[in-house]
């Protein structure tokens, strides 16, 4: 007899097997993993794809979506979907791509001098993990705290210490999850990486689980990235030589945006509902199954082979304010919307000339996805980078890099933002759920009535928000309302009740 | 195992105890944090966020529930912007939370503590209603009630019937502001795995699950009384609720101080109709020539008990008499009735249904 | 119990056998989930798939009435692979070779033909359970309501001791009490054989401590205990009956012959707090109070001393069970003094009596956890865990036992084994439960659960009426077809008082105790249409 809840990581992948949640399905699958139907049921309905699975058209309602024209698509409103590049999309029931309104974006072009290089050949003669195992785990950690790679994902952790972490545990069952649930609204690297050089994070990932000691390696892929899985399995199956001898899991996203919380993720890993855990401890020391657990973002893993093939030195020389090259999202109102490598630390400017320039005149951007709020154009030299982005209200993230033209009404865009943290909100914490609530209750009376009095309290909430969450979400989720208030003014003063407001003025 | 050690909490040193957490240390010390989500019978989640304090060289406050006491550490309950993380988080919590004509939380006579912390501050922000979007669900179970618009989602109930009852009948379901505790398929408890303990609702901070029988409406002519429970052989205590000399409610007494640690089951909790039913025997019966009962006085039965009793006595012996004492009975009756049988039969012929 | 309900969460290995936990305890049932989802290993042994076979690491599914052949082949096992606990047997106990000599034949392989376990189940559940330091043992009517009820408790008891599970934290061998006060009735000496206290009344010394304080000779010949108390109504030597808070019509095994018995009976006075069916046949009802109207204590499993409070008036003139029982004493002549509460009844008690010496009201009132006994002394803390240091009476007795199959087994006219037990939602005869003006709406009926395999044979689908009948009657029930059962076996509810349960079973005694065979008897099975409705239990 299996021990109880032994089987709760299967839970969700049963659920999506047998085509979302419903009774019959809740029940079958609580008889046969033991776990109870409650449990079955509540952690189903945690997730958009198990919950709403017969959904015919999805149309993405994030900012860059939103600004080619969302709202004009008929179907069911969804949460970014990460193709801000072919702003607006639609994805059908296969969660394939039926509905777009431009080409599928660029990459910098091929250039064997950078780490990722999108452009160039997806090479797998495994150089990296060849030099890994001469270096043996010292010279790894050594090479990695060099190259002064920061986490990827947003919050710019240095990873060599992350990896040190795990790697000094008394526990000896360790993880490593590769964490590629990207979408954060205007995002869209690591898509790119998992199409175009699954080997290179393949890579980083056989790195890191050597280095660690991993008892297997778990790869957390969004649900609406079906054709990354199978690029990364296409891949898997040609590396076979070098990478079979490790225990690969692919684990599906289910659509929930938290759950690249890193201990949501886990926690969806596990089979639960992505609910972020209280940190300390890190999941470095309690991670998975509350065993140390190595967790990194696909752009983060795709830099290690470079490194130690050419050194950490040299990847941190590639930088401009801060180690290494990184890889900038644009969409919105810019030329070639896509995924450019360039050094970490340049400004809006240099992002935006080599995707091909502004269209129109810009007005605002956000410089590293939904998070990151707004900035004024006066920031358009502002370094990009980790440590500089807070100076300003903001942060770098992900680096998906959204400019907005004069003709957009900041107040709408601040709700187009709002309604996507109060549908991703896990709903654990009050200040998140409530507050996420309150945010998009004051934007949307607001734009209603004209009456900026709904804003009362904003500024108290916002703080709650920031200061009471658990998780990162909660945190900043107000960020967009309160810096496009701070900096555009013009856009929350009186107005006719319904009207809308361009560059400051009546449309 | 005796380790104790000090920490300073608000200036003043506490002994805590090795794996204690903070609130439990302060809670000792006599500090007060105010808290929604922690029942010590649970693994902390330090979801409701009520009890967050300042501990030094953390950047972030950290919820006091689940953050364990260390040597040295400092610890702070009381700041600035402590008040103002409760205020602000309050008048949220109030927001979303049914409220009566004065715009207080709702008065409930199991107690609601969001009222209890917010009834006398003055520095809440008159924030407008959050409409969560939570679905309700539709239960014809003869106890357990819930009301969405009390509840703050603290998830006790849920927890405690994973962790404490295993039964895991109740879940979180849906997220965001759809969230919500249900069941699985949302339907009625009596349709799960529910055992009707009624602990979720004991556990519930603020009367969002409630008894369908008892009145919510507090009194405050309500007397408590603690007794044990006759029901089964465990003994829980229970605290009976006495309104208008009748059983209003039965609950139990926190968890930590009795033998059932805040526990009951569905019989403990709900089946006290007995006690004031319409059949309850009221005056002594005695059989009349015809067979049938008529009432009667009690020097009257009592007569008739010691008559009818003694002539098989003083004819046969007391052993011609059986003396059928009750397990259901104190201890005090049982050891009167055998001494009555002993004493003043002179027969050992006295026993009890239950020798086990 | 021998050890603390409150230790039960700290076991590590649980043996749970003959108790339907979860229903029937359904705190403690807690308790050992909470022990589960530590890492704690629990087996259960038991005929039906109970609930809390679902949290179990491993259920024995026995063949009703064949426990000593799974007790015995456990002991067989943790002799042959020597995991018994040869320091303490060497301290503590007594016998332990004659127990190794009658155990030597119950092998697990011959085990599995009669109770139907897997021989490999017994060996790891016997290895584990002598291996593992806290491991107790849990029990309850499943294993004493049986004619072999005392071989099976020995059996147990011989587990525990060669294993040397005693004295230690979360260990020991604990019966869980089915009713709140059955320690504190025995305790008190509501029995044939003992005063208060568990002192012989064939003890001289002991009787002469209670003439001296009673102040009346008293007889040296131990009573008769409750089923001969019943043959005694039947044969007419019992001529009069004082009935205290039992309806002994329904609790008693094979009620209708005892209620023909009943109305032979020259006078019988009843007492409770309903009109109960015993009542029927009463000369006098005495209108009693319940436990929310009086004073007192009970006593729960755990030798736990608690108080009951009064919290309300009794209805009418109904007056508290002590007060009735000092006016009657009185009545007859006895100088029954004059108690102004239950306190000084009380003390009485315990000033005679060296376990519970130190126990009073006083001393409860201050502590909501209650007083365990032992106690003997007022500043004693009271006892969780017995036998700390060694068994309390100098060495324990091994008793070698042999199984003996049940009284009644199935044949052709009766091919079914049925056992009776209560559910969560009632208790005992329901008189309470079922005047919960909900209760209806979880269990409203009468109901025998039946396996696919038998039911398809009698033709008998989910929800038919059905007739079972014994040797001794019939009842009537709606059919729970269910793989909860075995094969061959049948199970019902013992609370509704239309359908009476013990109409069919019966009242062969254990040997020792007169406990009666409420767990197994023969019945068949038969489907009866809805217009037979009427014809209850007409056979």
């Amino acid at each position: 007899m299996e021990r109880h809840g032994a089987q709760r990581h299967r839970v969700l992948a049963l659920l999506k097997e047998a085509g979302g949640v419903s009774v019959a399905s809740v029940q079958r699958i609580a008889r046969e993993t033991g776990v109870p139907e409650a449990d079955v049921w509540g952690a189903g309905r945690f997730y958009e794809l198990l919950s709403h699975p017969d959904v015919e058209r999805r149309v993405c309602q994030g900012l860059t979506c939103q600004l080619f024209g969302a709202a004009t698509l008929e179907g069911t409103k969804v949460s970014c979907l990460g193709q801000c590049d072919r702003a607006p999309v639609v994805l059908g029931r296969d969660l394939g791509v039926v509905h777009y309104g431009m080409p599928r974006g660029g990459v910098s072009p091929a250039d064997p001098d950078l780490p990722m290089d999108l452009g160039g050949p997806d090479t797998a003669d495994y150089a990296g993990l060849a030099r890994a195992r001469e270096l043996g785990v010292a010279g790894v950690l050594d090479a990695l705290a060099a190259a002064g790679l920061q986490g990827r994902g947003g919050a710019g952790f240095p990873a060599h210490l992350k990896w040190r972490s795990v790697s000094e545990q008394a526990v000896t069952e360790r993880y490593v999850v590769c964490n590629a649930d990207e979408g954060e609204p205007g995002t869209f690297k690591d898509r790119e990486i998992m199409l175009r050089r699954p080997h290179r994070m393949l890579e980083g990932l056989a790195i890191a689980a050597e280095t660690i000691g991993a008892a297997a390696i778990f790869i957390y892929i969004r649900g609406e990235f079906p054709e990354e899985k199978a690029s990364l399995q296409r891949a898997l199956a040609e590396a076979d030589a070098h990478l079979g001898h490790l225990d690969w899991r692919f684990v599906d996203g289910h659509g929930a945006y938290i759950c690249g919380e890193e201990t949501a993720l886990i926690e969806s890993i596990e089979g639960r509902r992505g609910m972020p855990r209280l940190k300390p401890p890190y999941p470095t020391v309690q991670g998975l199954w509350g065993k140390p657990t190595l967790m990194n973002n696909v752009e983060t893993l795709a830099c290690i082979p470079d490194i130690l093939v050419r050194g950490g030195e040299r990847f941190a020389a590639l930088g401009r304010t801060e180690p290494g090259t990184k890889l900038y999202c644009v969409s919105g109102h810019v030329g070639r919307p896509g995924v450019y490598e360039l050094p970490l630390g340049v400004c809006l400017d240099e992002v935006v000339d080599a995707a091909g320039g502004y269209v129109g005149t810009p007005r605002a951007f956000s410089p590293g996805g939904a998070s990151s709020g707004f900035l004024p154009m006066s920031a358009r030299r502002v370094p990009l980078d980790f440590k500089g982005l807070p100076a300003h209200g903001s942060m770098l993230g992900s680096a998906g890099v959204v400019v907005l033209d004069d003709t957009v009404d900041m107040a709408q865009a601040a709700l187009w933002q709002a309604v996507f943290f109060e549908d991703e909100s896990c709903g654990q914490c009050a200040p998140c759920r409530l507050g996420t609530q309150l945010v998009r209750q004051s934007i949307g009376r607001y734009l209603g009535t004209g009456d900026p009095a709904h804003f009362a309290h904003l500024d108290e909430i916002a703080w709650e928000m920031d200061q009471g969450s658990i998780c990162g979400l909660g945190m900043v989720a107000a960020l967009p309302l309160q810096m496009a208030r701070r900096h555009f003014p013009q856009d929350f003063g009186p107005r006719p009740p319904g009207a809308t407001m361009t560059g400051g003025g009546p449309a | 195992m005796s380790d104790t050690f000090p920490l300073v909490i608000d200036g003043q040193t506490v002994q805590a105890r090795q794996g204690e957490t903070v609130l439990q240390a302060a809670d000792r010390a006599g500090i007060q944090i105010p808290t929604f989500c922690n029942d010590p019978r649970l693994t902390p989640s330090g979801a409701c966020r009520m009890c967050l304090v300042e501990v030094q060289g953390q950047r972030r406050l950290q919820p006091s529930c689940a953050w364990k006491a260390e040597p040295g550490q400092v610890v702070t309950t009381a700041s600035e912007r402590i008040e103002k993380h409760r205020a602000v988080l309050l008048s949220m919590y109030l927001a979303d939370h049914s409220q009566d004509e004065a715009g207080q939380a709702a008065d409930i006579a199991t107690g609601n503590k969001l009222r209890a912390y917010t009834v006398d501050r003055d520095d809440l922000l008159p924030l407008a209603p959050v409409h969560s979007p939570r679905v309700g669900r539709a239960d014809d179970n003869p106890y357990i009630a819930f009301d969405p618009d009390r509840c703050i989602l603290c998830a006790r109930c849920t927890r405690y019937c994973d962790e404490v009852e295993g039964v895991s009948a109740i879940q979180l379901v849906e997220r965001g502001g759809h969230t919500t505790i249900g069941t699985a398929g949302m339907v009625g408890l009596l349709a799960t795995s529910c055992e009707l303990c009624g602990g979720c609702i004991a556990t519930c901070p603020t009367g969002a699950l409630f008894e369908k029988k008892a009145d919510p409406a507090p009194d405050p002519d309500e007397t408590i009384v603690r007794s044990t429970c006759n029901f089964c052989g465990v003994g829980c205590q229970v605290d009976l609720r006495v309104r208008d000399g009748r059983i209003a409610a039965v609950e139990a007494p926190p968890p930590g101080t009795t033998v059932n640690d805040g526990n009951l089951c569905v019989k403990g909790r709900f089946a006290y109709d007995f006690v004031h039913h319409d059949e309850r025997l009221r005056s002594p019966l005695i059989r009349q020539a015809d067979g049938s009962f008529r009432q009667a006085t009690w020097p009257e039965a009592l007569e008739r008990v010691a008559s009818g009793l003694k002539k098989i006595r003083d004819r046969d012996g007391g052993d011609a008499l059986g003396f059928i004492s009750s397990s259901r009975c104190t201890g005090e009756e049982n050891y009167l009735m055998q001494k009555l049988a002993r004493a003043a039969f002179g027969t050992n012929n006295c026993h009890q249904c239950a020798a086990t | 119990m021998t050890n603390s309900i409150p230790e039960i969460r700290d076991a590590d290995f649980l043996f749970v056998i003959g108790s339907n936990t979860t229903e029937a305890h359904p705190i403690i049932a807690m308790e050992m989930k909470r022990a589960v989802y530590r890492g704690a290993t629990l087996v259960v042994a038991d005929p039906r798939a109970i609930w809390l076979t679902e949290v179990a690491d491993l259920h024995l599914q026995l063949h009703p009435g064949t426990d000593v052949w799974l007790l015995n082949a456990m002991a067989h096992v943790i002799i042959e692979e020597d995991l018994v606990d040869h320091a303490f047997i060497e301290a503590h106990v007594e016998g332990f070779d004659a127990v190794a000599a009658a155990v030597a034949d119950y092998t697990p392989e011959q085990a599995e033909q009669v109770t139907g376990i897997p021989a490999d189940h017994i060996r790891r559940v016997a290895r584990q359970y002598a291996t593992t330091e806290r491991a107790g043992i849990y029990y309850t009517l499943g294993i004493t309501e049986h004619t072999h009820g005392t071989d099976n408790v020995y059996a147990l008891a011989n587990l525990v001791l060669m294993t040397g599970h005693l004295g230690k934290p979360s260990a020991g061998m604990n019966p869980l009490r089915g009713q709140n006060n059955v320690q504190g009735a025995n305790d008190a000496g509501a029995s044939p054989v003992f005063y208060p206290g568990y002192q012989r009344v064939t003890d001289d010394d002991a009787r002469q401590r209670f003439e001296a304080a009673w102040g009346v000779p008293l007889s040296p010949f131990p009573g008769t205990t409750l089923p001969a108390m019943m043959e005694g109504v039947k044969h007419g030597t019992v001529k009069g009956l004082y009935v205290m808070g039992e309806d002994i019509l329904l609790s008693e095994p094979n009620c209708r012959d005892l209620e023909e018995a009943m109305n032979r009976l020259e006078f019988m006075v009843v007492q409770d707090i309903f009109f109960n069916e015993t009542c029927r046949f009463a000369d006098v009802v005495l209108p009693a109070a319940c436990f929310a109207e009086k004073d007192g204590v009970f006593t729960n499993s755990d030798r736990r001393v608690q108080r009951v409070r009064k919290a309300v008036e009794p209805p009418g003139d109904a007056r508290a069970d002590w007060e009735i029982l000092c006016d009657v004493a009185r009545g007859v002549g006895y100088p029954m003094p004059h108690y102004a509460h239950p306190r000084e009844v009380y003390a009485e008690m315990a000033a005679l009596c060296d376990k519970f010496a130190g126990i009073r009201h006083e001393r409860i009132d201050q502590d909501p956890r209650g007083l365990q006994w032992p106690c003997p002394t007022a500043d004693h803390p009271g006892t969780p865990t017995l036998h700390v240091d060694g068994p309390m009476r100098g060495k324990a007795l091994m008793t070698p036992v042999t199984y003996r199959p049940s009284a009644e087994l199935p044949d052709v006219e009766y091919p079914l084994i049925l056992s009776t037990g209560r559910t969560l939602y009632h208790y005992n005869c329901a008189t309470q439960t079922r005047r919960e003006r909900h209760a209806p709406l979880t269990q409203p009926e009468n109901f025998l659960q039946i396996h696919p395999w038998d039911a398809r044979r009698l033709g008998v689908a989910h929800g038919d009426r059905i007739e079972v009948r014994s040797r001794r009657g019939a009842v009537r029930a709606r059919a729970q077809v269910t793989k909860d059962v075995r094969k061959g076996c049948v199970w019902m509810p013992l609370h509704f008082a239309e359908a009476r349960a013990n109409l069919l079973t019966n009242e062969a005694g254990d040997a020792v105790t007169g406990t009666a065979e409420y767990k197994v008897c023969a019945v068949a099975v038969a489907r009866v249409d809805q217009d037979g409705d009427e014809a209850v239990a007409a056979r």
